[in-house]
């Protein structure tokens, strides 16, 4: 099997013993199949116990609740219809990853979801703050900036990170809602961002988006990402506070 | 070119309860319609005001210009429909025009053997309608030529060969009853 | 953002103009005939079928209606989604269950408005065109969760099965290629809606009621402004019809929309009645068509 060391949390394989294979050559009469078939690559270790895993799906859980309630609470305050009805479509996205999360955090011997269902740290909690601050009908752009150009963005890093780190075999149910979940983030982002483009036409308008993206990008640096520290493997945080 | 003036114009009621209805601006948006159409005769026009429904029709009691002209209107033909109970001037010229157009009609050849407005068929009402509405477009009338290609169609099919039909009135300023009986 | 949104503050373009039921009942007009004897008239019946001489622009109405309603519902149904916690249910809490089923309903309401949108241009209505009542958004702006599920999802959906139904016989009896088949794909999602909305009134009231006592009340000062002053009903002189049978299908009682049926009748006297004193106090009499 091929070793793999991952950073973070989690068991360490330096090197592992050889697992046996259910055919040799010697048995070229036997029907008994090799259980894993020669194009089916993948293995066993991967970065994340249990516990690390159901860290990470509470935060995920958390922030794509945040993001679900945002967009529906922005819905009657912008006055763009074709954003309107983005945002509620966007907003049945995030809840049903939400939900995918719920379910498997349980799964994950998390009994009371809720436990788990937390920010990053406080810092992500201030990010989600600055994110929905913005309500006037005139802020549309600012509302999109920090969906779809930090928090979905963040998301997708996160969630790839995730996906590639984690046990093929052992985590797969949560790599298969990774990977559904991702479809949606890009379809998700690309909607958003055609908007803004279609909504920034002037100087003034390019001024507003860069300097509240500027602002909400420091938070989330400080966070570290959406699971904190280690969001993306680079263990990089600004912040001093604790995680959950 | 005639006058534009409403001297020769009435509306009534003089003074509106229901509405916020003005009969001066009333009168003076068919004066400058009958003017465009170089109609001289005598127009009355009689608005119900206690319906907020839109229908309207034209009497007309003879086919030279010594003949009175009674334009019907239900008030929500005239009605800016953002604002319940106020007046749209585009709407009222549009809907005032329609009729007049009808009954400009009626006093050409080829229109003796058109019903009275109140006994036309729904169909028979659809195709004069487009008819008039497309004329009004080409007198610089702010028209909407999908609500009442809409309007066509729920009278006489949605098909191709409807469309067509529908083109062709829109498109037309010269034609009989006959033309325009059977949907065009 | 604010926990709870007011309806004053609803985000629209410059094309839409807002009114409210209050302004609406300033109206001293009505379609409703006031006379004992019927004038002589094309289409008696105020039903809303292609019958009638002004059915095309009577469904432009309607459906213009339709979809600032679709716009208010989205609006509602995420509102919902955001302004209660999740929790078990008590206090200023949802279950997490029902903040799903809200953004799954707004959803829902976005693809209505893009259908009613498209409905809209294929019947040549301007977006606009009409002016909106907010009524229906008003429903949706109680504190207590409660009591939006009672005014939108049993409601302002009951109505909208109403609306669906009378438009689908219309556009299947004009023939129309679209109408139909759009009103019957919405007609499938708004009995989802009162299902939904009918499960968590039960479920979240079950050791409270109280609590739902006040909320099915509300339902039911929602459904008598929901009738439009006799707009909905059983009468001849009524737009649209109670749909009894997708009403059922949403988990109507037959009692429940028997109690529908006579708040809309009284809605229609109600409305007769201050037609007539409009009409005193100006001295007014109707003129013949």
């Amino acid at each position: 099997m091929r070793g793999r060391s991952g950073r973070g949390s989690g068991h360490v394989f330096t090197s592992v013993p050889e697992m046996a294979n259910a055919a040799t050559e010697s048995e070229t009469t036997s029907t008994a199949r090799a259980p894993f078939a020669p194009w089916d690559r993948r293995d066993i270790p991967g970065s994340f116990s249990v516990e690390e895993t159901a860290r990470r799906v509470g935060n995920y859980k958390w922030t794509e609740m945040k993001l679900f309630e945002a967009l529906g609470g922005w819905v009657a305050t912008v006055p763009e219809l074709d954003v309107k009805m983005r945002l509620g479509t966007h907003c049945y996205h995030h809840a049903w990853h939400a939900d995918l999360w719920h379910q498997r955090l349980p799964e994950l011997r998390e009994m009371k979801p809720e436990r788990l269902t937390v920010p990053a740290n406080d810092a992500m909690e201030r990010f989600i703050e600055a994110m929905t601050e913005p309500e006037a009908p005139e802020l549309t752009i600012e509302k999109l900036v920090g969906v779809y150009r930090v928090l979905i963005p963040r998301f997708i890093a996160a969630y790839t990170y995730h996906r590639n780190n984690t046990s093929e075999i052992t985590d797969a149910p949560t790599i298969r809602s990774i990977n559904f979940i991702l479809q949606d983030e890009y379809d998700d982002w690309r909607d958003g961002e055609m908007l803004l483009q279609s909504l920034i036409t002037n100087p003034q308008h390019v001024q507003r988006a860069a300097a509240h993206q500027a602002r909400l990008e420091a938070i989330m640096v400080d966070a570290g990402g959406i699971t904190g520290a280690d969001s993306i493997g680079t263990g990089f945080t600004t912040s001093t506070e604790g995680g959950a | 070119m005639t006058d534009v003036s409403t001297a020769k114009v009435t509306v009534s009621p003089e003074e509106f309860t229901f509405v916020k209805y003005d009969a001066s601006e009333i009168a003076t948006i068919v004066a400058e319609l009958a003017a465009q159409l170089e109609i001289s005769n005598r127009i009355n026009v009689v608005v119900n005001e206690t319906t907020p429904l839109a229908k309207v029709y034209e009497e007309i009691d003879g086919t030279s210009s010594d003949a009175t002209i009674t334009l019907h209107a239900e008030s929500g033909a005239l009605e800016d429909r953002k604002h319940p109970m106020s007046f749209s001037a585009k709407d009222a010229r549009e809907s005032l025009g329609r009729i007049l157009l009808r009954a400009h009609d009626r006093m050409q050849p080829g229109f003796g053997e058109a019903p009275d407005d109140l006994d036309l068929t729904l169909a028979e009402n659809a195709a004069w309608d487009t008819y008039c509405a497309g004329r009004l477009t080409r007198m610089g009338v702010a028209v909407n030529e999908q609500r009442w290609r809409y309007n066509h169609r729920n009278r006489f099919g949605f098909n191709d060969d409807v469309d067509t039909k529908f083109a062709r009135l829109w498109a037309a300023d010269d034609l009989a009853w006959s033309d325009i009986a059977d949907g065009g | 953002m604010r926990q709870f949104f007011p309806v004053e503050d609803l985000a629209r373009d410059e094309r839409f103009v807002q009114t409210n039921m209050a302004e609406r009942m300033k109206d001293g007009r009505t379609a409703i005939d006031m006379k004992e004897s019927s004038a002589k008239s094309r289409g008696a019946s105020k039903r809303l079928t292609p019958e009638r001489h002004d059915a095309s622009d009577a469904a432009r109405g309607l459906m213009h209606g339709i979809m600032v309603g679709e716009i208010q519902a989205l609006e509602g149904a995420g509102r919902t989604a955001h302004d209660f916690a999740a929790g078990d249910g008590s206090n200023d809490t949802v279950p997490f269950e029902l903040k799903l089923d809200m953004a799954r309903q707004a959803w829902d309401e976005a693809r209505h408005v893009e259908i009613s949108a498209k409905l809209s241009d294929w019947m040549g209505t301007e977006l606009g065109e009409f002016a909106e009542n907010t009524v229906l958004f008003e429903a949706a702006c109680s504190d207590d969760p409660i009591l939006r599920l009672a005014g939108v999802n049993r409601a302002l959906e009951g109505l909208a099965i109403d609306v669906f139904t009378q438009m689908k016989e219309f556009g299947d009896i004009a023939g129309d290629p679209f109408l139909e088949f759009c009103e019957d794909w919405m007609l499938a999602d708004e009995v989802t809606h009162v299902k939904m909305g009918s499960d968590w009134l039960r479920k979240v009231t079950a050791n409270d009621p109280d609590r739902r006592a006040k909320a099915l009340e509300f339902q039911q000062v929602v459904d008598k402004l929901f009738s439009f002053g006799g707009a909905r009903g059983e009468s001849a002189e009524s737009s649209f019809s109670l749909a009894r049978r997708f009403r059922e299908l949403a988990g109507f009682t037959d009692d429940e929309v028997d109690v529908i049926s006579e708040m809309d009748n009284e809605a229609l006297e109600e409305r007769k009645e201050a037609i007539r004193k409009y009409r005193e106090k100006v001295g007014a009499e109707p003129v013949d068509a």
